[in-house]
Protein backbone atom coordinates (compact mmCIF):
# COMPACT_ATOMS: atom_id res chain seq x y z
CA UNK A 1 0.00 0.00 0.00
CA UNK A 2 2.91 2.27 0.78
CA UNK A 3 4.01 2.25 -2.88
CA UNK A 4 0.64 3.65 -4.01
CA UNK A 5 1.02 6.80 -1.96
CA UNK A 6 3.14 8.83 -4.39
CA UNK A 7 0.61 8.12 -7.15
CA UNK A 8 -2.29 9.28 -5.00
CA UNK A 9 -0.29 12.41 -4.35
CA UNK A 10 0.25 12.98 -8.08
CA UNK A 11 -3.47 12.53 -8.70
CA UNK A 12 -4.31 15.00 -5.94
CA UNK A 13 -1.83 17.56 -7.23
CA UNK A 14 -3.17 17.24 -10.78
CA UNK A 15 -6.66 17.90 -9.39
CA UNK A 16 -5.44 20.96 -7.49
CA UNK A 17 -3.46 22.33 -10.43
CA UNK A 18 -6.62 22.44 -12.54
CA UNK A 19 -8.62 23.86 -9.66
CA UNK A 20 -6.25 26.83 -9.46
CA UNK A 21 -7.42 28.17 -12.82
CA UNK A 22 -11.17 28.38 -12.32
CA UNK A 23 -11.79 31.04 -14.93
CA UNK A 24 -9.86 28.98 -17.49
CA UNK A 25 -12.08 26.01 -16.74
CA UNK A 26 -15.28 28.00 -17.26
CA UNK A 27 -13.93 29.49 -20.50
CA UNK A 28 -13.25 25.94 -21.65
CA UNK A 29 -16.77 24.93 -20.67
CA UNK A 30 -18.13 27.75 -22.85
CA UNK A 31 -16.11 26.41 -25.78
CA UNK A 32 -17.45 22.87 -25.21
CA UNK A 33 -20.98 24.26 -25.07
CA UNK A 34 -20.52 26.13 -28.35
CA UNK A 35 -19.30 22.97 -30.08
CA UNK A 36 -22.22 21.08 -28.54
CA UNK A 37 -24.62 23.59 -30.11
CA UNK A 38 -22.91 23.32 -33.51
CA UNK A 39 -22.75 19.50 -33.59
CA UNK A 40 -26.31 19.11 -32.33
CA UNK A 41 -27.73 21.56 -34.87
CA UNK A 42 -25.77 20.00 -37.74
CA UNK A 43 -27.08 16.52 -36.87
CA UNK A 44 -30.61 17.88 -36.43
CA UNK A 45 -30.21 19.39 -39.89
CA UNK A 46 -29.12 16.09 -41.42
CA UNK A 47 -31.95 14.24 -39.68
CA UNK A 48 -34.48 16.54 -41.37
CA UNK A 49 -33.66 14.70 -44.62
CA UNK A 50 -34.03 11.23 -43.07
CA UNK A 51 -35.93 10.91 -39.80
CA UNK A 52 -34.71 7.56 -38.51
CA UNK A 53 -31.22 6.55 -39.48
CA UNK A 54 -29.79 3.16 -38.52
CA UNK A 55 -31.67 3.03 -35.23
CA UNK A 56 -30.65 6.59 -34.31
CA UNK A 57 -33.12 9.41 -33.83
CA UNK A 58 -32.29 13.11 -33.86
CA UNK A 59 -32.53 13.28 -30.06
CA UNK A 60 -30.14 10.31 -29.71
CA UNK A 61 -27.61 12.29 -31.73
CA UNK A 62 -28.10 15.43 -29.61
CA UNK A 63 -27.69 13.41 -26.42
CA UNK A 64 -24.53 11.82 -27.86
CA UNK A 65 -22.93 15.21 -28.44
CA UNK A 66 -24.06 16.56 -25.07
CA UNK A 67 -22.30 13.57 -23.49
CA UNK A 68 -19.20 13.79 -25.69
CA UNK A 69 -18.60 17.52 -25.20
CA UNK A 70 -19.07 17.05 -21.44
CA UNK A 71 -16.52 14.23 -21.30
CA UNK A 72 -13.83 15.38 -23.76
CA UNK A 73 -11.70 16.94 -21.03
CA UNK A 74 -12.44 14.22 -18.50
CA UNK A 75 -11.07 11.56 -20.83
CA UNK A 76 -8.30 13.80 -22.14
CA UNK A 77 -9.01 13.76 -25.88
CA UNK A 78 -6.82 16.83 -26.47
CA UNK A 79 -3.26 16.87 -25.10
CA UNK A 80 -1.54 19.75 -23.39
CA UNK A 81 0.98 20.81 -26.03
CA UNK A 82 2.86 23.10 -23.64
CA UNK A 83 3.40 20.87 -20.61
CA UNK A 84 3.70 17.12 -21.10
CA UNK A 85 6.06 14.20 -20.82
CA UNK A 86 7.80 15.04 -24.11
CA UNK A 87 8.49 18.60 -22.92
CA UNK A 88 9.90 17.26 -19.65
CA UNK A 89 12.24 15.01 -21.64
CA UNK A 90 13.26 17.87 -23.93
CA UNK A 91 14.00 20.30 -21.12
CA UNK A 92 15.64 17.69 -18.90
CA UNK A 93 13.08 18.29 -16.18
CA UNK A 94 12.44 14.54 -16.39
CA UNK A 95 15.41 14.14 -14.08
CA UNK A 96 13.25 15.01 -11.10
CA UNK A 97 10.93 12.10 -11.99
CA UNK A 98 13.82 9.69 -12.18
CA UNK A 99 14.86 10.27 -8.59
CA UNK A 100 11.34 9.53 -7.37
CA UNK A 101 10.06 6.05 -6.55
CA UNK A 102 7.55 6.16 -9.44
CA UNK A 103 7.38 4.96 -13.02
CA UNK A 104 6.63 7.55 -15.68
CA UNK A 105 3.64 5.67 -17.07
CA UNK A 106 1.92 5.23 -13.72
CA UNK A 107 2.52 8.86 -12.89
CA UNK A 108 0.81 9.88 -16.15
CA UNK A 109 -2.10 7.57 -15.32
CA UNK A 110 -2.41 9.00 -11.82
CA UNK A 111 -2.41 12.54 -13.20
CA UNK A 112 -5.05 11.65 -15.79
CA UNK A 113 -7.37 10.34 -13.06
CA UNK A 114 -6.72 13.42 -10.92
CA UNK A 115 -7.33 15.80 -13.81
CA UNK A 116 -10.32 13.78 -14.99
CA UNK A 117 -11.87 13.86 -11.52
CA UNK A 118 -11.68 17.64 -11.49
CA UNK A 119 -13.38 17.99 -14.85
CA UNK A 120 -15.93 15.35 -13.90
CA UNK A 121 -17.17 17.37 -10.94
CA UNK A 122 -16.97 20.81 -12.60
CA UNK A 123 -17.02 20.97 -16.35
CA UNK A 124 -19.00 17.83 -17.20
CA UNK A 125 -22.10 18.80 -15.19
CA UNK A 126 -21.87 22.42 -16.40
CA UNK A 127 -21.73 21.49 -20.09
CA UNK A 128 -24.29 18.73 -19.76
CA UNK A 129 -26.58 20.99 -17.72
CA UNK A 130 -26.37 23.76 -20.32
CA UNK A 131 -27.19 21.20 -23.02
CA UNK A 132 -30.14 20.02 -20.93
CA UNK A 133 -31.45 23.59 -20.64
CA UNK A 134 -31.45 23.95 -24.43
CA UNK A 135 -32.57 20.48 -25.52
CA UNK A 136 -34.12 19.01 -22.37
CA UNK A 137 -32.57 15.58 -22.85
CA UNK A 138 -31.35 13.18 -20.15
CA UNK A 139 -29.87 9.69 -20.56
CA UNK A 140 -32.71 7.14 -20.62
CA UNK A 141 -32.64 5.09 -17.39
CA UNK A 142 -31.34 1.64 -18.35
CA UNK A 143 -29.31 -0.90 -16.43
CA UNK A 144 -26.45 -0.52 -18.96
CA UNK A 145 -25.75 2.93 -17.43
CA UNK A 146 -24.23 1.10 -14.45
CA UNK A 147 -21.35 0.10 -16.73
CA UNK A 148 -20.65 3.71 -17.72
CA UNK A 149 -18.18 4.46 -14.86
CA UNK A 150 -16.13 1.37 -15.77
CA UNK A 151 -16.09 2.32 -19.44
CA UNK A 152 -15.10 5.89 -18.57
CA UNK A 153 -12.20 4.71 -16.40
CA UNK A 154 -10.99 2.41 -19.19
CA UNK A 155 -11.28 5.25 -21.72
CA UNK A 156 -9.04 7.43 -19.55
CA UNK A 157 -6.43 4.67 -19.46
CA UNK A 158 -6.56 4.28 -23.25
CA UNK A 159 -6.09 8.01 -23.85
CA UNK A 160 -3.19 8.08 -21.35
CA UNK A 161 -1.62 5.17 -23.23
CA UNK A 162 -1.95 6.94 -26.58
CA UNK A 163 -0.41 10.18 -25.29
CA UNK A 164 2.36 8.24 -23.62
CA UNK A 165 3.23 6.50 -26.90
CA UNK A 166 3.27 9.84 -28.73
CA UNK A 167 5.34 11.59 -26.03
CA UNK A 168 7.87 8.80 -25.68
CA UNK A 169 9.13 9.55 -29.18
CA UNK A 170 10.80 12.52 -27.50
CA UNK A 171 13.38 10.05 -26.17
CA UNK A 172 14.55 9.56 -29.75
CA UNK A 173 13.73 12.89 -31.44
CA UNK A 174 13.56 16.58 -30.51
CA UNK A 175 9.83 16.96 -30.14
CA UNK A 176 6.68 14.87 -30.06
CA UNK A 177 4.27 17.63 -31.10
CA UNK A 178 3.90 16.14 -34.57
CA UNK A 179 2.96 12.72 -33.21
CA UNK A 180 0.51 14.34 -30.81
CA UNK A 181 -1.25 16.34 -33.55
CA UNK A 182 -1.46 13.19 -35.68
CA UNK A 183 -3.22 11.40 -32.84
CA UNK A 184 -5.57 14.37 -32.33
CA UNK A 185 -6.63 14.24 -36.01
CA UNK A 186 -7.04 10.47 -36.18
CA UNK A 187 -8.70 10.22 -32.78
CA UNK A 188 -11.15 13.02 -33.59
CA UNK A 189 -12.31 11.08 -36.61
CA UNK A 190 -12.03 7.41 -35.65
CA UNK A 191 -12.90 8.05 -32.00
CA UNK A 192 -16.26 9.58 -32.89
CA UNK A 193 -15.67 13.17 -31.74
CA UNK A 194 -17.40 14.73 -34.77
CA UNK A 195 -19.63 11.87 -35.93
CA UNK A 196 -20.85 8.79 -34.04
CA UNK A 197 -19.06 5.88 -35.73
CA UNK A 198 -22.41 4.16 -36.35
CA UNK A 199 -22.78 6.33 -39.46
CA UNK A 200 -19.50 5.22 -41.04
CA UNK A 201 -19.45 3.10 -44.20
CA UNK A 202 -18.95 -0.65 -43.42
CA UNK A 203 -15.24 -0.82 -44.22
CA UNK A 204 -14.42 2.23 -42.07
CA UNK A 205 -16.68 0.89 -39.36
CA UNK A 206 -14.57 -2.26 -39.37
CA UNK A 207 -11.38 -0.20 -39.10
CA UNK A 208 -12.74 1.69 -36.08
CA UNK A 209 -13.60 -1.61 -34.38
CA UNK A 210 -10.02 -2.86 -34.76
CA UNK A 211 -8.04 0.29 -33.89
CA UNK A 212 -7.92 1.65 -30.32
CA UNK A 213 -9.48 5.07 -31.00
CA UNK A 214 -13.15 4.24 -30.41
CA UNK A 215 -12.15 3.14 -26.90
CA UNK A 216 -11.32 6.74 -25.93
CA UNK A 217 -14.58 8.56 -26.57
CA UNK A 218 -17.15 6.58 -28.51
CA UNK A 219 -17.69 3.63 -26.17
CA UNK A 220 -18.35 5.52 -22.90
CA UNK A 221 -20.34 8.25 -24.66
CA UNK A 222 -22.50 5.79 -26.57
CA UNK A 223 -23.22 3.91 -23.32
CA UNK A 224 -24.30 7.16 -21.67
CA UNK A 225 -26.46 8.09 -24.66
CA UNK A 226 -28.11 4.65 -24.46
CA UNK A 227 -26.87 3.47 -27.85
CA UNK A 228 -24.94 0.37 -26.77
CA UNK A 229 -26.54 -2.79 -25.46
CA UNK A 230 -26.26 -6.57 -25.64
CA UNK A 231 -23.47 -7.96 -27.79
CA UNK A 232 -22.36 -4.48 -28.93
CA UNK A 233 -21.95 -3.36 -25.34
CA UNK A 234 -19.96 -6.50 -24.49
CA UNK A 235 -17.76 -5.98 -27.53
CA UNK A 236 -17.21 -2.31 -26.67
CA UNK A 237 -16.04 -3.07 -23.13
CA UNK A 238 -13.89 -6.02 -24.24
CA UNK A 239 -12.32 -3.86 -26.95
CA UNK A 240 -11.51 -1.28 -24.27
CA UNK A 241 -9.99 -3.84 -21.89
CA UNK A 242 -7.84 -5.38 -24.64
CA UNK A 243 -6.54 -2.00 -25.76
CA UNK A 244 -5.86 -0.80 -22.21
CA UNK A 245 -3.70 -3.89 -21.71
CA UNK A 246 -2.04 -3.60 -25.13
CA UNK A 247 -1.29 0.12 -24.97
CA UNK A 248 -0.06 0.10 -21.38
CA UNK A 249 2.27 -2.83 -22.08
CA UNK A 250 3.65 -1.11 -25.17
CA UNK A 251 4.01 2.16 -23.25
CA UNK A 252 5.83 0.41 -20.44
CA UNK A 253 8.21 -1.19 -22.92
CA UNK A 254 8.90 2.18 -24.56
CA UNK A 255 9.53 3.71 -21.13
CA UNK A 256 12.24 1.16 -20.38
CA UNK A 257 13.82 1.51 -23.84
CA UNK A 258 13.57 5.28 -23.84
CA UNK A 259 15.11 5.73 -20.40
CA UNK A 260 18.03 3.59 -21.49
CA UNK A 261 18.66 6.02 -24.34
CA UNK A 262 18.11 9.14 -22.29
CA UNK A 263 21.11 11.33 -21.65
CA UNK A 264 20.69 14.34 -19.39
CA UNK A 265 23.24 17.10 -19.70
CA UNK A 266 24.49 17.99 -16.27
CA UNK A 267 25.03 21.59 -15.38
CA UNK B 1 3.25 50.50 -45.61
CA UNK B 2 6.15 49.04 -47.63
CA UNK B 3 8.35 49.55 -44.61
CA UNK B 4 5.84 47.70 -42.40
CA UNK B 5 5.64 44.81 -44.84
CA UNK B 6 9.42 44.56 -44.97
CA UNK B 7 9.60 44.48 -41.19
CA UNK B 8 6.90 41.79 -41.04
CA UNK B 9 8.77 39.64 -43.57
CA UNK B 10 12.02 40.16 -41.67
CA UNK B 11 10.49 39.04 -38.36
CA UNK B 12 8.66 36.17 -40.01
CA UNK B 13 11.81 34.89 -41.66
CA UNK B 14 13.61 35.00 -38.31
CA UNK B 15 10.84 32.86 -36.87
CA UNK B 16 11.06 30.54 -39.88
CA UNK B 17 14.83 30.17 -39.48
CA UNK B 18 14.39 29.09 -35.87
CA UNK B 19 11.82 26.44 -36.90
CA UNK B 20 14.19 25.25 -39.62
CA UNK B 21 16.76 24.28 -37.01
CA UNK B 22 14.77 21.05 -36.77
CA UNK B 23 14.29 20.22 -40.44
CA UNK B 24 13.01 16.65 -40.05
CA UNK B 25 10.47 17.73 -37.42
CA UNK B 26 9.38 20.58 -39.67
CA UNK B 27 8.84 18.23 -42.65
CA UNK B 28 6.99 15.67 -40.55
CA UNK B 29 4.73 18.28 -38.98
CA UNK B 30 3.90 19.77 -42.38
CA UNK B 31 2.76 16.34 -43.59
CA UNK B 32 0.76 15.84 -40.40
CA UNK B 33 -0.83 19.28 -40.69
CA UNK B 34 -2.12 18.22 -44.07
CA UNK B 35 -3.95 15.49 -42.13
CA UNK B 36 -6.37 18.04 -40.68
CA UNK B 37 -8.39 17.05 -43.76
CA UNK B 38 -9.08 13.74 -41.96
CA UNK B 39 -10.49 15.28 -38.82
CA UNK B 40 -12.30 18.21 -40.47
CA UNK B 41 -13.53 17.17 -43.92
CA UNK B 42 -13.97 13.40 -43.51
CA UNK B 43 -16.82 13.76 -40.95
CA UNK B 44 -18.69 16.03 -43.40
CA UNK B 45 -18.24 13.37 -46.09
CA UNK B 46 -19.48 10.61 -43.76
CA UNK B 47 -22.62 12.54 -42.84
CA UNK B 48 -23.36 13.69 -46.40
CA UNK B 49 -22.92 10.11 -47.64
CA UNK B 50 -25.18 8.68 -44.95
CA UNK B 51 -27.98 11.22 -45.11
CA UNK B 52 -27.75 12.25 -48.78
CA UNK B 53 -27.85 16.01 -48.26
CA UNK B 54 -28.10 18.77 -45.68
CA UNK B 55 -31.12 20.99 -46.34
CA UNK B 56 -30.50 20.54 -50.05
CA UNK B 57 -26.73 21.07 -49.90
CA UNK B 58 -24.75 18.27 -51.57
CA UNK B 59 -21.34 17.08 -50.39
CA UNK B 60 -19.58 19.08 -53.14
CA UNK B 61 -21.36 22.25 -52.00
CA UNK B 62 -20.51 21.56 -48.35
CA UNK B 63 -16.89 20.93 -49.41
CA UNK B 64 -16.88 24.33 -51.11
CA UNK B 65 -17.99 25.96 -47.82
CA UNK B 66 -15.30 24.01 -45.95
CA UNK B 67 -12.62 24.88 -48.51
CA UNK B 68 -13.41 28.58 -48.28
CA UNK B 69 -13.40 28.85 -44.49
CA UNK B 70 -10.40 26.53 -44.13
CA UNK B 71 -8.37 28.64 -46.58
CA UNK B 72 -9.21 31.90 -44.79
CA UNK B 73 -8.53 30.44 -41.36
CA UNK B 74 -5.36 28.70 -42.59
CA UNK B 75 -3.95 32.00 -43.85
CA UNK B 76 -4.58 33.55 -40.43
CA UNK B 77 -2.99 30.60 -38.63
CA UNK B 78 0.17 31.04 -40.68
CA UNK B 79 0.41 34.82 -40.68
CA UNK B 80 -1.18 36.00 -37.40
CA UNK B 81 -0.39 33.09 -35.10
CA UNK B 82 1.06 35.52 -32.55
CA UNK B 83 -2.41 36.79 -31.67
CA UNK B 84 -3.59 33.28 -30.89
CA UNK B 85 -0.68 32.80 -28.48
CA UNK B 86 -0.86 36.36 -27.24
CA UNK B 87 -1.95 35.60 -23.67
CA UNK B 88 1.25 33.60 -23.18
CA UNK B 89 3.39 36.60 -24.16
CA UNK B 90 1.41 38.74 -21.78
CA UNK B 91 1.83 36.37 -18.85
CA UNK B 92 5.50 35.65 -19.51
CA UNK B 93 6.34 39.32 -19.96
CA UNK B 94 7.43 38.90 -23.61
CA UNK B 95 5.12 41.77 -24.46
CA UNK B 96 7.32 44.20 -22.57
CA UNK B 97 10.18 43.35 -24.90
CA UNK B 98 8.03 44.12 -27.93
CA UNK B 99 6.92 47.42 -26.37
CA UNK B 100 10.52 48.54 -26.05
CA UNK B 101 11.07 48.44 -29.79
CA UNK B 102 10.13 51.55 -31.77
CA UNK B 103 7.85 49.64 -34.16
CA UNK B 104 4.14 48.83 -34.32
CA UNK B 105 3.25 46.30 -31.62
CA UNK B 106 0.47 44.81 -33.76
CA UNK B 107 3.00 44.10 -36.49
CA UNK B 108 5.46 42.50 -34.09
CA UNK B 109 2.84 40.31 -32.44
CA UNK B 110 1.58 39.27 -35.88
CA UNK B 111 5.01 38.08 -36.98
CA UNK B 112 5.81 36.37 -33.66
CA UNK B 113 5.57 32.56 -34.02
CA UNK B 114 5.18 32.64 -37.80
CA UNK B 115 4.34 29.00 -38.49
CA UNK B 116 5.29 28.02 -42.02
CA UNK B 117 4.37 24.36 -41.46
CA UNK B 118 0.75 25.43 -41.36
CA UNK B 119 1.04 26.24 -45.06
CA UNK B 120 0.09 22.57 -45.36
CA UNK B 121 -3.32 23.48 -43.94
CA UNK B 122 -3.83 26.09 -46.63
CA UNK B 123 -2.68 23.55 -49.22
CA UNK B 124 -5.27 20.97 -48.16
CA UNK B 125 -7.98 23.63 -48.10
CA UNK B 126 -7.07 24.80 -51.62
CA UNK B 127 -7.07 21.20 -52.83
CA UNK B 128 -10.58 20.67 -51.45
CA UNK B 129 -11.65 23.99 -52.94
CA UNK B 130 -10.27 23.07 -56.36
CA UNK B 131 -11.92 19.65 -56.40
CA UNK B 132 -15.24 21.06 -55.17
CA UNK B 133 -15.24 23.88 -57.75
CA UNK B 134 -14.38 21.43 -60.54
CA UNK B 135 -17.09 18.96 -59.57
CA UNK B 136 -19.65 21.76 -59.29
CA UNK B 137 -18.48 23.18 -62.64
CA UNK B 138 -18.19 26.74 -61.30
CA UNK B 139 -17.77 29.48 -63.91
CA UNK B 140 -15.52 32.55 -63.77
CA UNK B 141 -18.16 34.69 -62.04
CA UNK B 142 -18.67 32.08 -59.32
CA UNK B 143 -14.94 31.65 -58.82
CA UNK B 144 -14.61 35.40 -58.41
CA UNK B 145 -17.17 35.21 -55.57
CA UNK B 146 -15.20 32.35 -54.00
CA UNK B 147 -11.98 34.39 -54.18
CA UNK B 148 -13.70 37.47 -52.79
CA UNK B 149 -15.11 35.34 -49.96
CA UNK B 150 -11.68 34.00 -49.06
CA UNK B 151 -10.14 37.48 -48.96
CA UNK B 152 -13.03 38.83 -46.88
CA UNK B 153 -12.99 35.78 -44.60
CA UNK B 154 -9.28 36.19 -43.96
CA UNK B 155 -9.78 39.85 -43.06
CA UNK B 156 -12.71 39.00 -40.76
CA UNK B 157 -10.77 36.23 -38.97
CA UNK B 158 -7.89 38.69 -38.61
CA UNK B 159 -10.22 40.99 -36.68
CA UNK B 160 -11.49 38.07 -34.61
CA UNK B 161 -8.05 36.88 -33.47
CA UNK B 162 -7.15 40.45 -32.50
CA UNK B 163 -10.39 40.77 -30.57
CA UNK B 164 -9.67 37.40 -28.89
CA UNK B 165 -6.13 38.48 -28.00
CA UNK B 166 -7.24 41.80 -26.55
CA UNK B 167 -9.46 40.05 -23.97
CA UNK B 168 -6.18 38.89 -22.37
CA UNK B 169 -5.42 42.49 -21.32
CA UNK B 170 -8.41 42.39 -18.98
CA UNK B 171 -8.34 38.78 -17.77
CA UNK B 172 -4.56 38.26 -17.86
CA UNK B 173 -4.71 35.23 -20.10
CA UNK B 174 -6.94 33.02 -18.00
CA UNK B 175 -9.72 33.19 -20.56
CA UNK B 176 -7.49 32.44 -23.54
CA UNK B 177 -9.67 29.45 -24.41
CA UNK B 178 -12.65 31.72 -25.06
CA UNK B 179 -11.27 32.87 -28.40
CA UNK B 180 -11.48 29.26 -29.60
CA UNK B 181 -15.25 29.72 -29.75
CA UNK B 182 -14.97 32.21 -32.60
CA UNK B 183 -11.88 30.75 -34.29
CA UNK B 184 -12.05 26.93 -34.14
CA UNK B 185 -15.73 26.89 -33.21
CA UNK B 186 -16.49 29.49 -35.85
CA UNK B 187 -14.71 27.59 -38.60
CA UNK B 188 -16.41 24.34 -37.53
CA UNK B 189 -19.82 26.02 -37.64
CA UNK B 190 -19.10 27.62 -41.02
CA UNK B 191 -18.32 24.25 -42.63
CA UNK B 192 -22.12 23.93 -42.83
CA UNK B 193 -24.67 26.34 -44.32
CA UNK B 194 -25.79 28.97 -41.81
CA UNK B 195 -29.42 28.27 -42.81
CA UNK B 196 -29.43 24.99 -40.82
CA UNK B 197 -29.00 26.77 -37.50
CA UNK B 198 -31.91 27.88 -35.33
CA UNK B 199 -33.00 31.48 -35.59
CA UNK B 200 -31.23 32.92 -32.54
CA UNK B 201 -27.95 31.15 -33.35
CA UNK B 202 -28.17 32.31 -36.97
CA UNK B 203 -28.72 35.89 -35.84
CA UNK B 204 -25.79 35.79 -33.44
CA UNK B 205 -23.34 34.56 -36.10
CA UNK B 206 -24.69 36.98 -38.70
CA UNK B 207 -25.36 40.24 -36.89
CA UNK B 208 -23.51 39.68 -33.59
CA UNK B 209 -20.17 38.36 -34.80
CA UNK B 210 -20.32 38.54 -38.60
CA UNK B 211 -19.12 34.94 -39.17
CA UNK B 212 -21.76 34.29 -41.85
CA UNK B 213 -20.05 36.86 -44.06
CA UNK B 214 -16.81 34.84 -44.00
CA UNK B 215 -17.95 32.18 -46.47
CA UNK B 216 -21.70 31.60 -46.39
CA UNK B 217 -22.99 34.68 -48.21
CA UNK B 218 -20.21 34.68 -50.85
CA UNK B 219 -20.87 30.94 -51.37
CA UNK B 220 -24.59 31.64 -51.87
CA UNK B 221 -23.66 34.10 -54.61
CA UNK B 222 -21.12 31.68 -56.12
CA UNK B 223 -23.62 28.83 -56.21
CA UNK B 224 -26.56 31.04 -57.22
CA UNK B 225 -28.61 29.64 -54.35
CA UNK B 226 -31.68 31.23 -52.86
CA UNK B 227 -32.18 30.06 -49.30
CA UNK B 228 -35.41 29.46 -47.47
CA UNK B 229 -34.15 31.68 -44.65
CA UNK B 230 -34.87 34.59 -47.03
CA UNK B 231 -31.75 36.73 -46.73
CA UNK B 232 -31.74 40.12 -48.46
CA UNK B 233 -30.08 39.67 -51.87
CA UNK B 234 -27.56 42.35 -51.03
CA UNK B 235 -25.84 40.22 -48.32
CA UNK B 236 -22.98 38.80 -50.47
CA UNK B 237 -22.15 42.32 -51.67
CA UNK B 238 -21.90 43.53 -48.08
CA UNK B 239 -19.34 40.84 -47.20
CA UNK B 240 -16.13 42.80 -47.96
CA UNK B 241 -17.38 45.83 -46.02
CA UNK B 242 -18.57 43.88 -42.99
CA UNK B 243 -15.32 41.87 -42.88
CA UNK B 244 -13.21 45.03 -43.07
CA UNK B 245 -15.29 46.56 -40.28
CA UNK B 246 -14.60 43.43 -38.17
CA UNK B 247 -10.87 43.91 -38.71
CA UNK B 248 -11.05 47.53 -37.56
CA UNK B 249 -13.06 46.60 -34.47
CA UNK B 250 -10.45 43.95 -33.61
CA UNK B 251 -7.58 46.39 -34.09
CA UNK B 252 -9.35 49.08 -32.05
CA UNK B 253 -9.94 46.69 -29.14
CA UNK B 254 -6.33 45.56 -29.22
CA UNK B 255 -5.01 49.13 -29.22
CA UNK B 256 -7.34 49.99 -26.38
CA UNK B 257 -6.09 47.06 -24.36
CA UNK B 258 -2.53 48.03 -25.10
CA UNK B 259 -3.14 51.56 -23.79
CA UNK B 260 -4.42 50.27 -20.45
CA UNK B 261 -1.66 47.68 -20.15
CA UNK B 262 0.50 48.03 -17.07
CA UNK B 263 3.36 45.61 -17.03
CA UNK B 264 3.75 43.37 -13.99
CA UNK B 265 7.18 44.92 -13.83
CA UNK B 266 8.85 41.61 -13.13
Amino acid sequence: MESLRPYLQFARLAFQRRATYRLANWSGAAVNFFFLLVHAQVLLGFFRARANAGGWSASDAVLYFAASESLLMVIGIFPDFRYNLAERVRTGEIVSDLVRPVTLLWRELAERYGTGAYYLVTRAPAVFGAGWLVYGLVPPPRWELALFPLSLALAMAVSTGLWFLACSSAFWRESANGEMSAIVFVNSFLGGVFVPIDFYPPLMRWVTDVLPFRATLYTPVAILAGKLSGAELAFGLLHQVVWVAGLLMLASLLETRGLRRLAIQGG
Amino acid sequence: MANALRLYLYLASASLRSHMQYRATFALRSVIDFGVIISDLAPIWVLARYFGNLDGWSFAELALLYGMVATSWGIIEVTLRGFENFSTYLVRGDLDRLLLRPRSVILQVAAHDFEARKLARIAQALLVLGLASASLGLGAGSLAWVALGIVGGTICFGGIVMLGASVAFWTLGETSELQNILTYGGSAALSYPVSIYTKWFRRVITYGVPLAFVNYFPALAALGRVESAGWPRVMPWLSPFVCTAALFVGMACFSRGLRRYESAGS
